[in-house]
């Protein structure tokens, strides 16, 4: 052996330096599980698929596993999900790195996770498929070599892969590796190795990087971005023409971001298409009031191009609601999409589901045009997954990191618009510090959200 | 919803032991078992299983390890003999082995590996209607294989149909009376969709209080899913 193999911490702060302020990172089994210890405390989202989000790195106290069932701290701010959330956050786009810990790697980025040479026929993808497949980049922190000295990187797997060309960059025991379409490339050994001792014990063709160094071990920085803004216009400034935005609420006056939607129409940008449970009829409903602020002082001001939604028209047809009567003189476009569907193309689309099969409408007008599909003897229409450009939401209160929990059905479409847009910000009615959140009480977790407004006390919801 | 022969009364849905929560799990029932890791496990439910003597499972989990010393848990469902086949990302741990290794090596066990967020994306579908998810999950790898493939926004996806089961067994913190859920910390997990996708849900749970005990703010499972209440012994 010519140099001395890293050790775990030692690779576990060279992996660090792949993070950046406020990224949300799956962490594998095995060597990743070091990292959280190396790390600053709150820099950084720390997610297990156990259904941890804020892994503070190992604590014997702890209730809290990590994905390889070791009890771990949570951090300030942290809180749990489901498996089926943490699905969600794999896939849908919410993960910026997933480090997982392959046996091995090969030239064009394909990876075994846990078959082994010892044990072949055993396999076990664990949540490591859905973090490859997910994670906008993949870490591969692992051994160089196997138990039996043989090269962990290789030209092809020797076994059935659990992901397809999906590992970005390869942190070992003895360098750092970069996957490229054309192939492996050394681009860092570790102290006391040189390129030719690397090169000799991978059995994979390797590049060497013109600007190859010697792998460090700092710990970068890693400060959580600010999330609050101090008001509506400020936090919606760069929202463009013709963006697609997700508006919060149900039918009445509850659970609408009134104060968020009246910086959006003092921004006065158009062509705007809504996604939204209604299109603005809280105004005009039995429980409504006249001047009520909802979706018709956008439609007003001109700002409406579109909007999809599941109850656009009034309830009363004696009082025509904003978007009826903009529709109806031809200045939008309407789509109707039922409510449950409509909660299902959203969730679909922040959870990386491209497009699912439902019963409802089959055999209506709301099939026309779509595929349907006898499963089981039942018909359903496929529906595509749904994202937005912009989300603005209301909770009830938030911490600094975003996390937030809402106020009876006010929570209605919230938790999931939140999931599915480039940028969402929420309106509170009370900012607190992480950590004074109850975290098995938080409904939407903070990964999701990017920007937090005070709703002003003295912000009136009335025109 | 299955009626309580223990009780007609308004807390119908709480049973006295183990063994009469899981009346009708029958022999080749599929059961869907919360846990990870050991975590939300309901180790209470799975000593009944194994005392009803049923046999032929198809135990769906996310699999059977590092169980500790003195614990009943899945791999001890297994050595029981009672499980014909298990469905899961992970059924042992890879490096400690144990007796799902052992069993599914002679032969006398079947194995269907599948990547974590694919089984409950299957069973999410399967609990709220939907038939079937188009996912990018696993394509171009053997968890594709024999399965539609199509390719959405230029990237290949692939079809994973609702997955349902007979009897879906739970580990929560609390419940009321009515069957509502709060769990503790990462014991959560499996449990809140495996609520949804089975024809007959029990949940075994550490306390049950009466309706309105529980912050309806902080409820994760709701009650209409739950069909069975046993307190853990």
């Amino acid at each position: 052996m010519p140099g001395t193999l890293l050790d775990s911490t030692a690779m576990a702060c060279r992996a660090a330096q792949e993070l950046f302020p406020g990224a949300v990172v799956a962490l594998g089994m095995g060597l990743p599980g070091y990292i959280p210890s190396e790390v600053p405390t709150g820099g950084v989202w720390f997610i297990a698929d156990s259904g941890l989000l804020g892994n503070d790195g190992a604590d014997m106290d702890s209730d809290a596993l990590d994905a390889g069932g070791n009890p771990v701290a949570m951090a300030p701010g942290g809180s749990f999900a489901g498996i089926v959330d943490i699905g969600g956050i794999l896939r849908g786009g919410h993960t910026d790195v997933a480090v997982i810990q392959p046996s091995q790697v090969a030239s064009n980025g394909d990876f075994v996770h846990w078959t082994t040479e010892e044990t072949p026929d055993l396999f076990a993808s664990g949540s490591a498929v859905d973090m490859a497949y997910g994670a906008s980049k993949v870490v591969a922190l692992m051994p160089h070599n196997n138990s039996s000295d043989r090269s962990n990187i290789v030209m092809e797997c020797s076994f059935p892969v659990d992901g397809a060309k999906q590992v970005d960059i390869i942190i070992t025991t003895a360098g750092v590796i970069k996957v490229n379409r054309d192939g492996l490339e050394l681009v860092e050994t570790a102290p006391g190795w040189t390129v030719e001792d690397v090169v000799e014990i991978t059995h994979a063709p390797l590049s060497i990087s013109p600007d190859v160094k010697e792998m460090k071990f700092h710990v970068p920085e890693l400060i959580m971005p600010d999330k609050v803004f101090p008001d509506a216009i400020s936090a919606l400034t760069d929202v463009p023409e013709g963006a697609t935005v997700n508006v919060d609420g149900f039918a009445g006056p509850g659970g609408m971001a009134h104060y968020l939607m009246t910086g959006l129409r003092d921004l006065g940008v158009r062509g705007l298409k809504l996604i939204s449970n209604t299109a603005g009829v809280a105004r005009v409903s039995a429980f409504g009031s006249p001047n009520i602020i909802d979706h018709s002082i956008l439609v007003e001001n001109h700002q409406v191009a579109k909007a999809t939604a599941s109850y656009p028209v009034s309830p009363s047809a004696s009082r025509p609601s904003a978007f009826e009567n903009a529709f109806n003189q031809g200045e939008t476009e309407l789509e109707v999409v039922p409510q449950g569907t409509l909660a299902e193309r959203l969730r679909s689309g922040g959870a990386g589901v491209a497009a699912f099969y439902t019963p409802t409408g089959a055999g209506t007008l709301l099939a026309d045009g779509k595929e349907t599909r006898d499963i089981d003897g039942r018909e359903y229409i496929l529906e595509m997954g749904m994202q937005a450009d912009f989300c603005i939401i209301r909770g009830h209160k938030a911490d600094t990191l975003g996390n937030v929990v809402y106020k009876g059905t006010s929570r209605n479409f919230n938790p999931v618009m939140a999931t599915t847009a480039h940028t969402t910000v929420v309106e509170v009615d009370e900012i607190v510090e992480p950590g004074q959140l109850n975290p098995e009480e938080i409904v939407t977790p903070g990964l999701f959200i990017d920007r937090i407004v005070l709703r002003p006390t003295d912000f009136s919801a009335y025109l | 919803m299955t009626s309580n022969p223990e009780n007609t009364a308004a807390n119908s849905k709480v049973y006295s032991t183990a063994e009469s929560a899981l009346a009708g799990i029958g022999n080749g029932a599929s059961v869907l078992i919360a846990g990870f890791a050991g975590s939300g496990e309901p180790e209470s439910l799975l000593r009944g299983l194994a005392s009803t003597g049923v046999s032929e499972l198809t135990v769906i989990c996310q699999g059977a390890w590092l169980a500790e010393p003195g614990t009943f848990g899945i791999a001890d469902l297994v050595s029981g003999g009672h499980v014909k086949k298990m469905v899961s990302p992970m059924p042992f741990h890879p490096e400690s082995g144990g007796v799902v290794k052992e069993r599914w090596e002679s032969g006398e066990l079947e194995l269907e590996v599948v990547p974590q967020g694919i089984l409950v994306e299957r069973m999410r579908a399967g609990g709220a209607g939907i038939g079937g998810v188009f996912l990018p999950t696993g394509a171009g790898t053997r968890f594709a294989d024999g399965k539609e493939q199509r390719i959405f926004n230029g990237k290949e996806h692939v079809l994973e149909l609702a997955l349902k089961a007979d009897f879906a067994l739970l580990r929560a913190k609390r419940a009321d009376t009515l069957g509502n859920l709060v769990y503790e910390g990462t014991g959560r997990n499996w449990n809140p969709t495996m609520a949804m996708a089975a024809k007959v849900t029990v949940a075994e749970v550490d306390q049950v209080v009466d309706p309105g005990g529980i912050d309806p703010e902080l409820v994760i499972t709701q009650a209409i899913f739950i069909d069975r209440l046993v307190l853990a012994d």
